[in-house]
């Protein structure tokens, strides 16, 4: 038996263990897994992480078979229950776990799971896994933001070919990234939504070209990804042509549900009560009164989010009411941090984390919050969503 | 924390059941019992008992249906989305304190007894020492005693266990008060009235009370729920400016923060069912109780104050039923404990340092 192949036995063994663990035992075993392996210096960045700083952990990950908590054991996830994905992620978060680049896990993984011809499965899963390929997103364009259907960035077929020229913005990480995935339109004359085509291109294709951009927060965490007749083999295009505003669509419902589990708010109000403490203001029956609101806000969203959790678990897929879910995580992320903004006094207006400690970055934290309810789907458009597709409310 | 397909089953057969006896469109009833004495009908009531439900909570040893607080929830829910003005949850919390023949009868619909617990407005508190008991007799005074005019008998809390007192003893005295929902609560004096104390842990009156909370919670979810779906209803139908008023953007976007509240709520209700249908320690059962309770008395009044905004004037009439929702919100919003006092609760039973929750 080959190495790779003998580790790959024993990380199957102690997966199918994890799995067989009680809920509170598996929390231990996170828990240690994070103590032994995680870098004690990438603890609480008060920036996201590039590729370079963050690739090294990635990799102890994936030697471990623990990159993709969510995906089924037979494409090389954990195949972890609802309720232990949570456990994880709540793991990493108190142990301030810097987020890697997961648009392949997240979001193209379950797509092409679901949607993907099984030579594009063979060949891209395990490659996520592996962290050979680094994913990012090419959605929005400059004048395709809310209403993303109209989006502009065209490819036309050239015999095995397609030629892709258009412009795609805010895509997080593209500098980092060796593959985007990204929405094209494939017929100009066709209504909005049925000439939308959904392709998958590697970044150092010639005619791409990737442009860094300043954030709120000054980091450059998202770019411009510019292309300039940029051919694309006819085999990277996943399902059917024209067919892509349903995938992305359904791809926009696990991004949800990923923004909506508890995820973020968990990590802010773990800094909230850090910087209680640290102004000595815990014991304060206001601020006893504000703390406990929010963590009853947040228990009770994270039981919501279990209850999407299950049914994607159980195989259903998401309505779209899981905007429910990305509304209200990304309003409590923003309570949260307004919170903790309002408390910090001067310190609100300075660039540096209170008194030099890296988590008590309440204006970092609170400038990061902003972004929560304008990317995904702004919280005016998941709106408009609830109201026509779950309310069945009129016009 | 997801339930199995056997509970699923029988939430659905109780769901069903408590639909046919109480439809959620007929409030005819519900009006005509308001302000009456004694507020509800007892007819309604055995038809309860029959089904189980009074006893819903009991085991099936000591006669009862031996179900869950999922069951109980659902089951509460359905009630409160016909505004049933029968009084099942202050039942089920006397089927707690009862034993032997008592808790036969009051099962079985035969003689209703009825908790009184409070002394004090706006207290949780159920053994807070306005109860004197000397040389067998009992004296002091209990207040918001619910539908206490229908009642065959009061089960007291009282030091160190519980008394019963039959509705017409010497001795005790009984003034009503009108609720904002047609019911109303009663205040019981007593002088010296002579009982036998029945000697009871505090922790069984303490999860009786417990249970009335997440009941009431599940209660109010059901009224929310019910004005939530009329008011949709109103959205679609009324028309102004030339089209239905529900296509204006304002009124979706207020509807849909409306239904994010009553999401929340089933969650959190949900939650707690499970917390308390499981083995967990006393405090986390009651942080689950007191969240789940904060967050739908807040979603109930929430709910239905929108849904008399949306209305608009004709929701501020009473001949039409929209405010009889929110009238019942306003009675239930802070019956055993309000969302201030749970949240405060809350604070005291669950740690909120950052070690404690690392």
């Amino acid at each position: 038996m080959s190495t790779a192949a003998a580790n790959q036995a024993q990380s199957a063994t102690q997966l199918d263990e994890l799995n067989a663990l009680d809920d509170e035992a598996f929390r231990q075993q996170v828990r240690a897994f994070l103590r032994t392996h995680y870098p004690e210096e990438l603890r609480f960045p008060v920036k996201r992480l590039h590729w370079a700083q963050i690739k090294p952990w990635y990799l102890t990950l994936s030697r471990h078979g623990w990159v993709a908590p969510g995906w089924a054991r037979e494409y090389g996830g954990m195949g972890l229950s609802a309720a232990k994905q949570i456990i994880y992620m709540e793991e990493f978060e108190s142990y301030g776990v810097a987020r890697a680049p997961d648009m392949g896990i997240v979001m193209l993984g379950p797509l092409l799971i679901r949607y993907g011809s099984e030579a594009q499965k063979q060949f891209f899963l395990p490659r996520i896994l592996s962290g050979e390929h680094i994913w990012c997103q090419g959605y929005s364009e400059p004048n395709s933001g809310s209403d993303l259907a109209s989006l502009r960035t065209e490819a036309v077929q050239e015999g095995d070919h397609w030629v892709v020229n258009g412009q795609k913005t805010w895509t997080t990480l593209a500098t980092d990234a060796n593959w985007i995935f990204v929405l094209v339109r494939t017929d100009r004359g066709a209504k909005k939504q049925e000439g939308i085509s959904f392709l998958l291109v590697p970044m150092d294709s010639p005619g791409v070209t990737v442009r860094p951009l300043l954030n709120l927060d000054l980091h450059d965490e998202f770019c411009e990804v510019f292309f300039d007749a940029v051919k694309v083999p006819c085999d990277n295009l996943v399902g059917q042509v024209n067919h892509g505003w349903s995938m992305a669509k359904a791809l926009l419902g696990f991004e949800r549900i990923f923004i909506g589990s508890p995820k973020q708010s968990a990590y802010a109000l773990k800094r909230l009560l850090a910087l209680v403490e640290h102004l000595g203001i815990a014991a304060e029956p206001l601020c006893v009164e504000r703390v406990a609101r929010f963590r009853m806000e947040l228990e009770d969203h994270t039981l919501l989010y279990e209850t999407f959790a299950e049914r994607l678990k159980r195989g259903e897929s998401l309505g779209p009411d899981v905007s429910l879910l990305k509304i209200n995580q990304c309003e409590l992320y923003q309570r949260i941090t307004e919170y903790m903004l309002e408390i910090a006094g001067e310190h609100a207006g300075l660039l540096e984390p209170i008194d030099g400690i890296r988590d008590l970055n309440a204006a970092g934290l609170f400038l990061q919050s902003r972004v929560t309810t304008i990317y995904g789907g702004s919280s005016e458009i998941q709106r408009n969503i609830l109201a026509k597709h779950v309310l069945d409310l009129p016009g | 924390m997801s339930l199995g397909e056997e509970r699923l089953e029988s939430i659905r057969m109780i769901r069903d059941s408590a639909a046919a006896l109480a439809p959620r469109k007929d409030l005819k009833r519900v009006r005509a019992l308001r302000f009456s004495e004694p507020g509800f009908d007892r007819g309604l009531w055995r038809q309860m008992c029959a089904m189980g439900w009074v006893g819903l909570r009991v085991p099936e040893l000591e006669g009862g249906s031996g179900l869950g607080m999922a069951e109980l929830c659902a089951l509460a829910e359905e009630l409160g989305a016909a505004l049933v003005p029968e009084p099942l949850v202050a039942g089920v919390v006397a089927a707690h304190l009862l034993n032997g023949t008592d808790l036969a009868d009051h099962i079985a619909g035969r003689r209703l007894f009825i908790p009184a617990w409070q002394e004090w407005a706006g207290s949780l508190e159920f053994d807070g020492g306005e109860m004197r008991l000397r040389d067998g007799r009992l004296s002091g005074r209990k207040l918001f005693v619910p539908m206490a005019a229908g009642a065959d008998a009061y089960v007291l809390s009282v030091p160190h266990g519980v008394a019963i007192v039959p509705a017409a003893t010497e001795g005790m005295s009984r003034d009503l008060e009108q609720a904002q929902d047609g019911g109303h609560y009663a205040t019981l004096t007593l002088a010296g009235v002579p009982v036998q104390p029945i000697a009871m842990e505090r922790r069984r009156i303490a999860d009786a009370l417990d249970e009335a909370a997440l009941a009431t919670a599940a209660y109010l979810l059901g009224v929310a729920e019910q004005a939530f779906a009329l008011t949709l209803e109103y959205l679609c139908t009324r028309k102004q400016f030339g089209q239905p008023i529900g296509s204006f953007q304002a009124l979706q976007h207020r509807a849909v923060d409306l239904r994010l509240q009553l999401a929340l709520s089933r969650a959190s209700i949900g939650g707690a069912a499970a917390v308390l249908d499981g083995e967990a320690a006393p405090a986390a059962r009651q942080a689950a109780v007191s969240r789940a309770k904060a967050r739908a008395a807040d979603a109930a009044l929430l709910v239905t104050r929108q849904a008399v905004q949306l209305h608009g004037a004709i929701g501020y009439t009473d001949e039409f039923d929209i405010g009889l929702f929110l009238r019942k919100a306003m009675t239930l919003a802070n019956l055993y404990g309000s969302a201030a006092q749970h949240r405060a609760r809350y604070a005291r039973l669950t740690p909120s340092t950052a070690e404690a929750t690392a």
